[in-house]
C-alpha cells in the first residue's frame, strides 16, 4: 500500500515504454536536388523495379536508378497529377493511359519516332508500327514504347475444372450458383469491375444505360457474396494450390506464372471462348506501354533506359523479373526468344498465347469508372461477413 | 521572445519543429483533405461536408461497424483469456512476471504479415494442421477465410498489448491485501471480486484501452487469414487512398475513426480515472 | 505487574511440536506452548528467528510442515484462513486502498452478508471505540495518518469478531511518540475486548509494555517463556538477557578455590548460589543495579575503574565505566547522578543477589 506511488509511477513508465514500441518512428525522407543527367526515377508495375533489371543499366551509366512499384494504373496517373511530373522520368502503365489519358493532360511528352520506331519492328506482328496505342489520336506521335503484354481473365485449377469446360462455360462460371464458395476474387481494382461487367453480360468499356448498372450492382454482390477469399496474387495461387478454391476471377499469365514456374501446371490462366465484349470476344487483355514523363526537367537517361530494355537478353530478364512473368513483344526476335527455356516457355503459356490474345480485346478507360468502383466497393462492405 | 533565450526552450526548438512536420501537420493535411469535394486532390477549394455525409449516407458505415465490433469482441475475448495468463504468471514468477510477459512481445520484432502468412499456411487445406489431420483420416473444413478466423488472428496479435499491462496490474496487488481480504473471511472468489480485479484495474483498463485502439486499427488480419471476408474501416480507407483515388473520402474516414477512438479514450479515462482507482483521490 | 489476571483461562490455542521447514532451513522448530483464553501474549525476536512464519501458521495463511494446532482442543491445522476465528493485523497493514474507512472496517460484515444498516452501526461503534472521528467514514483510507490506519485496521479486524487476534509487527513502522501511544490504546483495547492477542515484534520493550506473557524466540524455538518480569529479572540466557537491553555481561568460570572469577578481572564475583555442574558461562548484571561506591562503602561485588564518559537518557543518565580493556555500564537516575570528574577513579559494586548466573 505505501509502495503504491512508485509502483503507478514505474507502471505509466513501463506502459510508455511499451507503447512506443508499439507506435514505432516514423522517417522523414528528404529529396536532395542534384545534376538530373545521373539520375533516373521510374513508375512502373513490378518487374521494372527488380536488381535484375535496374542493376545492368546503373552498372553501365553509373546513373542512380529509383523505380517504384505500384499495382493500379490511375492510382499511378493520380500521382502524376498531383504534382509528381518533377519527380518521375518514366512510366509503365496499360495501353490505353497513354494515348486516351496521360498525352491529353499532357502528362506524358512524345518520343522521337525516327530513333525508336525501328525497335517495333522487331516486335510482335501485332505491335507492327504505327502501333494504336503507342501512338497519340492523330497519329503523329509516338508516346511510348512496348514490352510486356497478357491475356488476364480468370485462372482455374485444371485438376478441378477441365481447360475445355472453363473455356466453353465462360463467364458464368461465376453466375453458377452451384460454385458458390469455390472461387476466389484476385483483388484489383479496376479488373475487378472489367470482370463484373462482363459477367453481367455487357461491354465494360461501352458507354451503359441505367439497366446496366442495376445489373452490376446485382453481380458485385452476388459475385463478392459467393467468393470464398479475396486477395492478393499469392494468396490466389496459394489457395488454388492447396484446394481451397477451384478458380479465381480476374487472372492470366501475370498471375497464374508464379504458382506455374513452381511447377504446378494445373494451375492455367483461360480466355473464354465468347462473351460480351466487343466482336463477341470473352477475353480482355494488356499491354504496358511505357512513356517519358512530361518533367521540366527529364533525364537524358529516360531514353537512354527505354533503349537498354529493347536489347534481347533485357528483355529476357524483364519477362522473367522477379514476381511475375509474363511475354514480351521482342520474343518476335531470334535472337530473344532463343533465350526462352521449355519451362518458362510453359510458366507463361505459350502454348496458347496467339489464341488467347485473339479472343482478348485490348484492356481499355472504362467509361463512369469512379461511379462502377463505388459501386462495386459498396457492394463488398455490404455482403462483408455474409 | 525573451523565453527563446532560455537555453531549455531554445534546445527545444528543433524538436518542436519536428514534431510539428512530422505529426501536426499530416494530421491537420488529412482534416483539410476531409473538408474538400470528393475525388480531389487539391486543398484549396470550398470547404464541404459531403465527404461526412457520404460515409452515412453510403455504406461507408458497415465498416466502421464491423471495425468496432471486431475490435470490442478481440478486446472480451483478449480479457478473458489474458487474465489467467497474468495471474499466473505473477503467482508463479513474481517479480519476474513483468519480464516474462515481455517475452511475449517478441514476436512483435517479426512483421505482422508474416506471422499472419504463417497461420495461414498452418490452417490452409493440406497445410500444416489439416494436412497432418489429412494422414490420420480426418478431414474437416478448412477454417481459413471465415470471421471466426479474423477474430483469432487479432487476439493472436494483440495479445502482449492486453498481456503486459494486465500483468503490470495484477503485480501491483500487494500479496498481504489479498491475504488480509481472505483472513478476514473471503471466498477466493470474493478475495478476486473485492481485491484483485478492483486494484488490477490501472492494468486492465490500460489493457483494454491499448488492445482496442490498436484492434481498431487492425487491416492485416482480414486481409490475410480471412480473405477480405470482412472489410474494416483501415481497409476502406486504404481503398478510398488508393484505388478509388478518393483522397477526400479516405480523409473523411480516418478523422471520423480518430475522433471514434479519441472520444472513447476519453470517456473510459474519465469514467476510469487512474488516480482515482489508486485511490489517490 | 500489570496483568490482567481475572481474564485468564485455559488454553485457547495449543502448539505441539509446531514445526515449518523451508527446504534445509527450519524456520520454526517444533515449538510446544500453550497461550490462554483472553492472554496478551507476544513473541519478539530478531529477525530471521521464525516469528512471523510462526504467526502465519496460526492464522492459517502457511502450512505447518508437522506438529498439531489446537484451538480449544481441536486441531485446526487444515482450516484455511478465511474460515479460522481469527484475524492478523498485518505489518503492513493491508487496507484496501480502494475503499473507504467504512468500507474497510465493513468488509468481514460485507462478506458474511451483514444488513448494510447493521454495518454502518457497528463501524461507526468501532470508529468511536478506537477514536476515530465518524466523519472519517466516507474518507478514503489513503488519505489517513500513519496512526489512523493503524486504528483502521484494528477496527476492521475487530469487526471481524475473532476469538483471537495476531498482530506482525503493526507498530514498526511508527515513530517513537505516536507508538507509545498506540502501545497504551492496544493494551486498552485488549482490556475492553477481553479477546485472546497474539502480538509479534522485534522489540522487547514493546513486549513488555503490553504483554502478559512473552515468549522469546531464536532461531526457531522457543527459548523462554514468562512474565515481563521473569524475563527482565531471570533470563535464562546470555541471549535473553541481551536481547532486553543495554547488560553487563562478564565471562566467567569456577576458580581452583571452588568460587567465580574472570580472566578478564583481578576480582572474585559472589552469586547467591552455583547451580549444582555449572563450569563456566557469564554473569549478568543489569546497568541500574550497579552502584559507585564510596570510600567506605562494602559490597558483595566490587571493582575499580575510571569514569569515561556519560550519557544522559531523560529521567536516567548511563555512564560509561573503563575497568581495565573492559567496558561496564551503570546506569542512574538524575536524583542519583554521579558527582565526580571524567577519568576519575571510581569504585563500583552491586548485590550478590542482582546477579544472574547463565551457563552459555
Amino acid at each position: 500500500m505505501m509502495e503504491r506511488r512508485t509502483s503507478r509511477r514505474s507502471f505509466m513508465q513501463q506502459s510508455a515504454g511499451l507503447a512506443a514500441l508499439a507506435a514505432g518512428v516514423g522517417g522523414l525522407s528528404a529529396r536532395a536536388f542534384a545534376d538530373r543527367s545521373k539520375e533516373l526515377n521510374i513508375l512502373c508495375w513490378e518487374g521494372y523495379n527488380s536488381a535484375q533489371v535496374l542493376d545492368p543499366f546503373r552498372e553501365s551509366t553509373g546513373a542512380t536508378v529509383k523505380a517504384e512499384s505500384l499495382t493500379n494504373d490511375p492510382t499511378m496517373i493520380d500521382r502524376l497529377r498531383a504534382g509528381e511530373t518533377k519527380v518521375w522520368d518514366l512510366i509503365n502503365v496499360n495501353n490505353p493511359w497513354a494515348r486516351k489519358v496521360m498525352f491529353p493532360e499532357k502528362l506524358i511528352k512524345p518520343l522521337d519516332r525516327a530513333s525508336m520506331e525501328p525497335y517495333f519492328e522487331k516486335m510482335l506482328p501485332m505491335f507492327k508500327p504505327p502501333y494504336k496505342w503507342a501512338m497519340d489520336d492523330s497519329g503523329k506521335e509516338l508516346l511510348g514504347m512496348c514490352q510486356r503484354f497478357g491475356p488476364y481473365s480468370y485462372v482455374v485449377n485444371t485438376d478441378k475444372i477441365s481447360r475445355k469446360t472453363a473455356e466453353d462455360q465462360g463467364w458464368d462460371l461465376f453466375n453458377d450458383a452451384a460454385n458458390a464458395g469455390k472461387y476466389g476474387i484476385l483483388d484489383s481494382a479496376d479488373w475487378n469491375v472489367f470482370n463484373i461487367c462482363v459477367i453481367a453480360g455487357f461491354d465494360p468499356f461501352k458507354p451503359r444505360g441505367e439497366a446496366e448498372v442495376a445489373k452490376f450492382t446485382e453481380t458485385a454482390k452476388k459475385v463478392f457474396k459467393n467468393a470464398k477469399v479475396v486477395g492478393d496474387i499469392a494468396t490466389m495461387n496459394q489457395a488454388l494450390i492447396a484446394g481451397e478454391i477451384d478458380f479465381h476471377m480476374t487472372g492470366g499469365t501475370y498471375s497464374a506464372s508464379p504458382a506455374r514456374a513452381d511447377g504446378h501446371q494445373n494451375i492455367r490462366g483461360i480466355t473464354p471462348l465468347k462473351g460480351p465484349l466487343e466482336g463477341g470476344k470473352g477475353g480482355i487483355s494488356w499491354i504496358e506501354v511505357t512513356s517519358t514523363v512530361n518533367n521540366p526537367d527529364l533525364s537524358p537517361l529516360a531514353v537512354e533506359f527505354l533503349k537498354h530494355v529493347q536489347d534481347p537478353a533485357v528483355a529476357h530478364t524483364v519477362a522473367f523479373a522477379e514476381g511475375t512473368f509474363n511475354p514480351v513483344a521482342q520474343m518476335a526476335n531470334p535472337d530473344c526468344f532463343k533465350l526462352f527455356t521449355k519451362d518458362e516457355l510453359d510458366a507463361i503459356q505459350w502454348d496458347s498465347l496467339d489464341e488467347e490474345m485473339a479472343r482478348s480485346v485490348e484492356y481499355d478507360v472504362v467509361p463512369d469508372y469512379d461511379k462502377l468502383l463505388e459501386i462495386m466497393n459498396s457492394a463488398k462492405r455490404e455482403v462483408s461477413g455474409g | 521572445m525573451a523565453m527563446l533565450r532560455q537555453p531549455g526552450p531554445r534546445n527545444a526548438i528543433p524538436l518542436m519543429l519536428l514534431m510539428l512536420v512530422g505529426f501536426a501537420a499530416p494530421l491537420l493535411a488529412v482534416i483539410g483533405f476531409s473538408l474538400v469535394p470528393a475525388r480531389s486532390f487539391s486543398l484549396w477549394q470550398m470547404p464541404t461536408l459531403e465527404n461526412y455525409a457520404g460515409v452515412f449516407s453510403g455504406t461507408n458505415y458497415i465498416s466502421f461497424v464491423y471495425s468496432l465490433v471486431f475490435a470490442a469482441l478481440t478486446v472480451i475475448v483478449l480479457a478473458v483469456v489474458c487474465y489467467p495468463v497474468a495471474l499466473g504468471l505473477v503467482r508463479v514468477f513474481g517479480k519476474w512476471s513483468m519480464f516474462m510477459s515481455l517475452l511475449f512481445t517478441i514476436p512483435l520484432f517479426v512483421s505482422e504479415n508474416v506471422r499472419l502468412y504463417g497461420w495461414v499456411l498452418f490452417f490452409i487445406k493440406n497445410g500444416v494442421l489439416l494436412g497432418t489431420l489429412k494422414t490420420i483420416g480426418i478431414e474437416p473444413e478448412s477454417w481459413l477465410f471465415t470471421q471466426s478466423i479474423i477474430l483469432f488472428g487479432m487476439v493472436y496479435v494483440y495479445l502482449p498489448f492486453m498481456l503486459f499491462p494486465m500483468t503490470l496490474g495484477i503485480s501491483m496487488v500487494p500479496k498481504e491485501t489479498r491475504d488480509a481480504a481472505f483472513d478476514l473471511g473471503a471466498t477466493r472468489w470474493q478475495v478476486f471480486r473485492e481485491v484483485d480485479l478492483p486494484l488490477s484495474m490501472p492494468g486492465i483498463t490500460i489493457g483494454f484501452l491499448l488492445s482496442f485502439v490498436l484492434a481498431v486499427g487492425a487491416i492485416a488480419e482480414a486481409k490475410v487469414l480471412g480473405g477480405q471476408r470482412i472489410i474494416p474501416v483501415t481497409h476502406d480507407i486504404e481503398i478510398a487512398f488508393t484505388y478509388a483515388q478518393n483522397w477526400p473520402m479516405g480523409s473523411a474516414l480516418s478523422v471520423l475513426l480518430m475522433l471514434v477512438v479519441g472520444v472513447l479514450v476519453l470517456v473510459v479515462l474519465r469514467r476510469f480515472d487512474l488516480d482515482t482507482i489508486l485511490g489517490k483521490k | 505487574m500489570t496483568r490482567s489476571q481475572s481474564t485468564i483461562h485455559g488454553p485457547i490455542l495449543e502448539l505441539r511440536k509446531l514445526t515449518r521447514t523451508f527446504g534445509a532451513l527450519t524456520a520454526v522448530n517444533a515449538i510446544d506452548l500453550d497461550i490462554a483464553e483472553g492472554e496478551f501474549f507476544t513473541i519478539v525476536g530478531p529477525s530471521g528467528s521464525g516469528k512471523t512464519t510462526m504467526l502465519r501458521m496460526l492464522a492459517g495463511m502457511e502450512q505447518a510442515t508437522s506438529g498439531d494446532i489446537l484451538l480449544r482442543g481441536k486441531r485446526i491445522n487444515d482450516v484455511p484462513a478465511n474460515r479460522r476465528p481469527t484475524c492478523m493485523v498485518f505489518q503492513s497493514l493491508a487496507l484496501f486502498p480502494h475503499r473507504t474507512v467504512g468500507q474497510n472496517i465493513e468488509f468481514p460484515m460485507k462478506i458474511r452478508g451483514v444488513d448494510p444498516a447493521k454495518r454502518k452501526e457497528r463501524a461507526l461503534q468501532l470508529m468511536r471505540q478506537l477514536r476515530l472521528p465518524e466523519n472519517y467514514y466516507g474518507k478514503n483510507v489513503t488519505k489517513c495518518s500513519g496512526g489512523e490506519r493503524q486504528r483502521v485496521a484494528l477496527a476492521r479486524a475487530l469487526a471481524y469478531d475473532p476469538e483471537i487476534l495476531f498482530f506482525d509487527e503493526p507498530l514498526s513502522a511508527i515513530d517513537y511518540k505516536l507508538r507509545k501511544t498506540l502501545e497504551r490504546e492496544l493494551k486498552d483495547i485488549h482490556r475492553e475486548t477481553g479477546k485472546t492477542f497474539v502480538y509479534i515484534t522485534h522489540s522487547l520493550e514493546e513486549a513488555m509494555v503490553m504483554s502478559d506473557r512473552i515468549g522469546v524466540m531464536q532461531a526457531g524455538r522457543l527459548i523462554q517463556v514468562g512474565t515481563p518480569n521473569q524475563i527482565y529479572s531471570t533470563p535464562t540466557n546470555r541471549f535473553v538477557s541481551e536481547f532486553i537491553g543495554d547488560v553487563n555481561v562478564i565471562p566467567v568460570h569456577i576458580g581452583p578455590n571452588g568460587k567465580l572469577i574472570s580472566d578478564d578481572f583481578a576480582a572474585e564475583f559472589s552469586v547467591p548460589k552455583i547451580p549444582v555442574g555449572f563450569t563456566g558461562g557469564h554473569l549478568v548484571v543489569r546497568p541500574e543495579f550497579v552502584r559507585f561506591l564510596g570510600s567506605g562503602d562494602a559490597s558483595e561485588n566490587r571493582l575499580t575503574g575510571r569514569v569515561y564518559n556519560e550519557y544522559a537518557l531523560g529521567s536516567r543518565i548511563q555512564y560509561q565505566v573503563r575497568v581495565g580493556e573492559a567496558v561496564f555500564i551503570v546506569e542512574k537516575l538524575r536524583q542519583q547522578a554521579y558527582t565526580g570528574g571524567l577519568d576519575d577513579e571510581v569504585a563500583i559494586g552491586w548485590s550478590g543477589a542482582d546477579s544472574i548466573l547463565v551457563s552459555d
